[in-house]
């Protein structure tokens, strides 16, 4: 069966900055893929590649089989890819993200700010894109909420209607960038157990997390990145229990709120 | 050797300088309306990828808000028609001129107002599919017309005290009226000052709307996410 | 198309020169008295002392709120009848513009003094030191750096406003410049001419307050 999502040889550069240097990820249906790894290491820049939120400076992403972007012969001879607006447009309704900040529209209240991609951007009725909206917020257990504006509602709230929004334009994969590093700890519990309820229903997912004990219960594939690279991958018990490599170790040593289960070996 | 007012001769050409203000308030309204979109217009140009296309926008912003209005609305009315051999009247001319000074200014209103919302704001937009045409339209300019709202009233204000320049190329706005008619009666102080009244009770109560709004957008505290 | 001639503009240089020597001169000589009065006012308008407070307030929203033209021209024309004497055209522009800068500049003081957080008057007080010199020690030397700015931008504006000198005569650079172009029928190149003189004179100011601006930011 085709993977959601295929990438190769990402390179990502600010200026001279060379963040990416050379992803390879294959992304089945229904995997959740996880991925740690300290701050710069550039799990951030990948996740936001994969729906084009930063363009890529060289390599090929494919979602669904299909490689995104164009080629276009430069001057120099190289060829690069360039991507066109409504071909990122198309991209982004298929691949859904979660913010650290949450990021929802403080203009709207929180069945507008679940209804805008559907009735905007996949142009469905107002009354059909209402009741997605609904279906959606039910599902993260906020319909009771519908006519508050976001402001009124707890940073654990927000990043659940933040995920209702993402589900509301029913993508193919969901992408979560740090979603619970901006909460108090208390509100932590509410969005792991929403994504983790994701993960059971069969969604295809990527996650950028600190939560190791989270990333360990909910992973399928943990991939630690190091300097722009894929520094380790396998399972949870591979990567986290029996890590081989040594920064890996170092990382998980700076994270030991993480408590390996007994029952693991 | 008190002076003697006589208020009777400003009030027995009400009617003219009723027309002066209406002459006033329709210059500073037209040239609103086609200042504002076409301040918004160079905002987006201002704000563009393309370097230069932005600088072209800087330059025009620069210029016309370091030139004095006068200048600009002389520029216009003396050299324009002789350029481009058209007739130009005086409304027109303060219309072009207005609308053009006060589209430099509201570029930069627009600009500081779109610049202030968080870029988490277009990237959740875009994360959902959206254009920037649609983020804009949808989810940025909104809530950067609500933080606008006192720095608008604050250029309308300028625009309206601006407008009395038009009364130097003989356009019939209260300030040319008072003119006019101090000039046929004598009667200077009693017209002026009426006159800078009716300005004052015009212009006050936008002033005072704009700070009361201002305080109530500062204590809400403009919550965004987060 | 239209033959342009700079000939005539740059042979009466010595008009234009005395034209933006006045300008300068009043532009000058307003912004320093507008800055100086400015700050007793905005003083004022800061104590809580009604006798101090209301006039100051009164005056501020009065010159705030009525064009500046207007204001010329009562100075002009009206208040020499008030006062049973003559005002020279220089005069009433100088009081026009200075008052305007007044009630402005006041304000940015006002601002500013209210933007120093107040821990510094207490720390001042504990120490024994006068309302005064609270004000001219502690205050007014952390507030005034930030109202750089906001001084620059209303010397840009004020040199703008010079211009309306013109409409009362006083031979400042817009006013020579319409007496060269009734003279020679050329107000196109006359007054191309003097909108980029203006330019060249105000620019660097509005370059300098975006630059303050920036820093302030930081």
């Amino acid at each position: 069966m085709e993977p959601i999502l295929k990438i190769e040889d990402l390179h990502k550069s600010f200026g001279r900055l060379e963040v990416l240097k050379g992803i390879d990820l294959t992304v089945n249906k229904g995997e959740t893929i996880v991925l740690i790894g300290s701050s710069g290491s550039g799990k951030s820049t990948l996740l936001r590649c994969v729906n084009f939120l930063e363009l890529p400076s060289q390599g090929c992403i494919y979602l669904k089989g299909i490689l995104q972007g164009t080629e276009k012969s430069m001057k120099s001879g190289k060829t690069n890819r360039v991507y066109h607006e409504s071909q990122l447009c198309k991209v982004r309704t298929q691949v859904g993200m979660v913010f650290q900040h949450f990021n929802l529209f403080p203009h709207m209240k929180v069945l507008e700010n679940v209804m805008e991609g559907p009735k905007t951007v996949l142009r469905i009725s107002q009354k059909e894109a209402e009741q997605r909206a609904l279906q959606y917020l039910e599902k993260v257990g906020l319909a009771d909420k519908s006519q508050s504006y976001p402001a009124r509602l707890s940073g654990g709230q927000q990043q659940r209607v933040a995920i209702a929004r993402a589900l509301a334009m029913e993508p193919d994969i969901m992408l979560f960038d740090e979603a619970t590093s901006a909460l108090d700890p208390e509100l932590v519990g509410e969005v792991l157990l929403a994504i983790k309820e994701l993960r059971d229903e069969g969604m295809t997912m990527i996650i950028v997390t600190h939560e190791i004990g989270f990333a360990y219960s909910v992973a399928d594939k943990i991939l630690f990145l190091h300097h722009g690279k894929i520094h380790e991958a396998g399972t949870p018990d591979e990567v986290l229990v029996r890590p081989k490599e040594q920064r890996t170790k170092e990382f998980l040593a700076g994270h030991n709120q993480f408590q390996i289960p007994q029952h693991s070996e | 050797m008190s002076y003697e007012w006589d208020f009777a001769v400003v009030f027995q050409n009400y009617d003219l300088l009723l027309l002066g203000l209406i002459n006033t308030l329709n210059v500073t309204g037209v040239s609103l309306l086609f200042g504002i979109p076409l301040g918004l217009f160079v905002a987006l140009l201002r704000l563009a990828d393309s370097k230069w296309v932005s600088r072209s926008a800087g330059i025009f912003i620069e210029f016309f808000r370091s030139t004095p209005p006068l200048v600009q609305l002389f520029w216009i009315f003396f050299v324009l028609p002789i350029l481009f051999d058209i007739a130009i009247d005086p409304y027109s001319a303060s219309i072009i001129a207005f609308s053009i000074q006060s589209s430099a200014f509201f570029a930069e209103v627009f600009r500081a107002g779109l610049i202030s919302i968080d870029r988490g704001q277009w990237e959740a937009g875009y994360a959902i599919g959206m254009t920037r045409k649609q983020v804009l339209r949808r989810v940025t300019l909104p809530q950067a017309v609500k933080r606008m709202i006192p720095a608008f009233l604050e250029r309308i204000i300028e625009l309206m005290k601006t407008t009395t320049l038009v009364s130097a190329i003989s356009y019939s706005d209260l300030l040319f009226q008072a003119n006019d008619i101090a000039q046929q009666t004598y009667r200077p102080l009693e017209v002026f000052s009426v006159v800078a009244a009716m300005y004052f009770f015009v212009l006050w109560p936008t002033s005072v709307a704009a700070r009361g709004l201002e305080r109530r957008l500062a204590v809400s505290g403009e919550s965004t996410a987060a | 198309m239209y033959n342009w001639d700079f000939g005539i503009v740059f042979s009466n240089w010595n008009v234009l020169g005395i034209g933006l020597l006045n300008t300068i001169k009043l532009a000058a000589l307003c912004l320093v008295t507008g800055l100086s009065l400015g700050l007793l006012v905005g003083i004022a308008r800061y104590s809580k002392r009604k006798i101090f407070n209301w006039p100051a307030s009164i005056f501020v929203e009065v010159f705030r709120n009525t064009p500046v033209l207007v204001q010329i021209m009562w100075f002009f024309f009206a208040l020499p009848i008030l006062l049973q004497t003559q005002i020279n055209a220089f005069s009433a522009a100088f009081l026009g513009l200075t008052m305007n800068t007044i009630a402005f500049s006041s304000e940015i003081f006002r601002g500013g003094i209210q933007s120093i957080a107040p821990g510094q008057w207490e720390a001042g007080k504990a120490l024994g030191m006068t309302y005064v010199q609270q004000m001219q020690r502690v205050i007014l030397p952390q507030a005034i750096s930030r109202m750089i700015p906001a001084f620059t931008n209303r010397g840009v504006e004020l040199v703008k406003m010079t211009t309306l000198a013109s409409v009362i005569a006083f031979g400042e650079l817009l006013h020579q410049a319409k007496t060269i172009s009734t003279i020679y029928f050329n107000p196109i190149e006359t007054y191309t001419v003097v909108a980029l003189i203006f330019f060249v004179l105000i620019y660097p100011g509005t370059l300098l307050v975006r630059k303050l601006e920036k820093r302030a930011d930081q």
